[in-house]
């Protein structure tokens, strides 16, 4: 026992080290300075909570809010529906399955902001040109320059990008279930969708559940994807909390203040994560 | 014990090695390698020509150019993790004004260097740094010019003169408009573009002072800007169906393929469009603001300054290259390729395409660029671009000086 402690210890303190020095250290110096009025260089002072009741008063944070939230639902919901057919469209017995399993992931291995400027041109010239040559009046402007629809794109992208991963992670949970379920089913005279909402899903709750969790929090993250389509823009439409967070805080000069921010948002995200845990857990099947 | 203790060296020394892999790359075989950093995509060609010769007479120097997107977030982010470059080639705004103020680069006044530039560029920069640090941070070199450029052919086609007041130049695109042509190819997918419309404007309506009143709390956007926004409002009128929708680069191959008569952008422009049909016959005027002649000043700034990091290891080769950037063959050949215009004393730009603002350098109808004196933080061209979506100027100008406010008082 004892030894089998120490080799736990060898192998958890550089990791835990690393993990310190380039992620826990500098979230903490973030907390520390979202107290002051530091501008990311020179003196400063502390200013107590100032920081804090000013970013429930900036309107530029609210709506960043606003449309990080409706694009993180919106795209959480798509991402898990599509990569959970793809998912069992690829689990079926069909031809060449393990090379369309790889041909799926490849999105997911190409550069968020390659695929951006990729998406971009798409966006800029391929679509407009199909619009104008069947006359479709929708198309035959850039989506992008729309403040109103700007955000379906940036959803079409990452959605595109994301959908990848959690297959494969669908995938592994449609491995673990037994064909015998599905034998005694047919049996019984179950049809497809019975056996669906019956066999399949109950017995992926715990892959459903992570699913959920982790594409809402890459989601909330969103930053690259926007940079490489509209740099927050048409206007101010497409502002996502993390690029305002970086562009005020290292354009703006506004180090402090933006820490704040981002204090407040990490809070954000863990709530919301605890409770998507809670709530899907519970619908899990006790194994 | 032994055992256990060995372990836990190795893997300590594991960690560190991890950690050592990213000190930074020293001089390699003897030679100093410097840093140079830009912030335009457009001079990227001129600088690596001009990098060629001073390393062949500088053997012993190295020079990495590093020109990335979103520049001036990126220098930002690297002032806070003290990891300045050796040199910068930044232009002359509210960053460069910070950077001044921090203290982090080197004071030039006096020196022979800045002796060769002319006077009133030197002040432009101050200015932005302000009365709290005295000094001249940077070397203005390459000065540029907000403009409206125009495809000669179409402009000759459409039986059109240079227009030197508002109502002429809104008959122009008016005219041209009825002939069913686009007048002026937007490209506000970019919002930066829509700065330079808004620049020229509040440059001759608002006044030079608005930003050290608006600081002073004597004047607002609601009161100076009224004029700008409605003038901005029916400019984008004579636009094409993709104004919001068409980025700076595709707009300039575009108006290269001839797709408008007028194009508002500034001399930067001009080799992108000539790159992408070389043949283009181009002129250029400045935009006729109000309809009094004499009134209509040319938008003019500091685009390109150098500037050396105070804490370099490398000051004397640092400024070695400055001084060969700052000679006058080299300052000629920067804005012969970059077709832009020189702060140093002496050197001119000769190309016919400028002839219609000539002019205004010889007799000195210039004024500075009024968005290089706003608070960085505030954003100022996504909020253009949202108005010019939206159109609601009251709720936009109140934006305008609630967002300048609120940066302020952070």
């Amino acid at each position: 026992m004892k030894k089998k402690n120490s080799v736990f210890l060898i192998i958890t303190i550089p990791a835990f080290l690393l993990f310190f020095i380039f992620h826990s250290f500098p979230a903490l110096q973030g907390i520390f300075y979202s107290f002051t009025d530091w501008k990311g260089y020179g003196d400063w002072n502390f200013v107590g909570l100032k920081n804090y009741l000013n970013v429930f008063k900036d309107e530029r944070a609210g709506d960043a809010y606003l449309f990080t939230f409706k694009f993180a639902i919106v795209a959480t919901i798509l991402v898990n529906i599509i990569s959970l057919l793809v998912a069992i469209g690829l689990n079926s017995k069909i031809k060449f399955h393990k090379t369309l399993r790889a041909i799926y992931f490849l999105p997911y291995i190409l550069s968020i902001l390659i695929v951006g400027f990729i998406f971009n041109f798409i966006f800029a010239h391929f679509l407009p040109q199909i619009g104008d040559a069947f006359g479709w009046e929708f198309l035959t402007r850039n989506i992008l320059g729309n403040p109103d629809l700007a955000w379906i794109g940036i959803v079409i992208v990452a959605v595109w990008q994301a959908v990848s991963f959690n297959t494969i992670l669908y995938l592994a949970g449609l491995v673990t279930i037994s064909e015998d379920l599905y034998e005694a089913a047919s049996i019984d005279g179950a049809g497809v969708w019975t056996k669906f909402w019956k066999i399949t899903f109950p017995l992926i709750a715990p892959f459903f559940t992570i699913n959920m969790v982790l594409s809402l929090k890459n989601f909330l993250m969103v930053f690259d994807q926007i940079v490489a389509l509209t740099g927050g823009g048409p206007g101010k439409s497409t502002e996502s909390i993390s690029l305002l967070i970086y562009r005020g805080g290292f354009e703006g000069g506004e180090f402090a203040y933006q820490s704040a921010n981002a204090v407040i948002y990490f809070i954000v995200i863990i709530v919301f994560s605890v409770i998507q845990l809670k709530f899907l857990n519970k619908r899990e099947v006790e194994n | 014990m032994f055992k256990k203790m060995t372990a836990g060296v190795m893997a300590l020394t594991l960690g560190a090695s991890l950690l050592a892999g990213c000190s930074s790359d020293g001089a390699d075989d003897g030679k100093v390698t410097l840093e140079l950093f830009s912030n335009k995509s457009e001079s990227i060609e001129t600088y690596k020509g001009l990098i060629k010769e001073f390393e062949a007479e500088n053997p012993d120097i190295k020079i990495k150019l590093d020109a990335p997107p979103e520049a001036e977030t990126v220098l930002k982010t690297r002032l806070t993790k003290n990891d300045l470059p050796d040199i910068m080639s930044i232009a002359g705004n509210a960053t460069y004004g910070e950077l001044g103020r921090a203290g982090v680069l080197e004071d030039f006044s006096g020196t022979d260097l800045a002796k060769t530039v002319q006077p009133s560029y030197i002040d432009m920069i101050n200015r932005l740094v302000g009365p709290e640090s005295e000094g001249t941070f940077g070397l203005p070199y390459a000065t540029n010019a907000n403009a409206v450029i125009y495809n000669k052919a179409k402009f000759e086609e459409h039986g059109l003169e240079v227009p030197a007041t508002w109502d002429e130049f809104i008959a122009s695109l008016e005219k041209v408009k009825a002939a069913g042509d686009t007048p002026i190819y937007f490209t506000l997918k970019d919002a930066w573009t829509g700065m330079i419309a808004w620049n020229s404007l509040g440059a001759n309506v608002a006044g030079e002072d608005f930003s050290e009143k608006k600081n002073a709390g004597e004047t607002s956007f609601m009161e100076k800007y009224d004029e700008v926004a409605d003038k901005m409002a029916t400019l984008v009128q004579y636009g094409h169906k993709g104004n919001m929708g068409v980025a700076y680069g595709d707009g300039n191959n575009a108006f290269a393929g001839g797709k408008s008569v007028f194009y508002l952008q500034g001399n930067w422009a001009i080799p992108e469009i000539l790159k992408a049909n070389p043949d283009m016959e181009l002129g250029v005027f400045p935009m006729p603001v109000t309809n009094d002649p004499a009134e209509n000043k040319l938008v003019s700034g500091v685009d390109v300054l150098l500037a050396v990091s105070e804490s370099t290891e490398h000051k004397e080769e640092a400024m070695k290259f400055a001084e060969f950037m700052m000679n006058k063959e080299t300052a000629q050949k920067y804005i012969d390729e970059q077709k832009a215009f020189s702060a140093i004393e002496g050197v001119y730009q000769e190309d016919p395409v400028f002839e219609g603002i000539k002019a205004n350098f010889e007799n000195g109808t210039i004024t500075s660029f009024p968005d290089h004196y706003y608070p960085a933080g505030m954003g100022a061209e996504n909020l253009v671009q949202e108005f010019l979506i939206k159109k609601d100027k009251e709720k936009f100008l109140k934006k305008m000086d609630s967002e300048w406010e609120k940066v302020q008082n952070r």
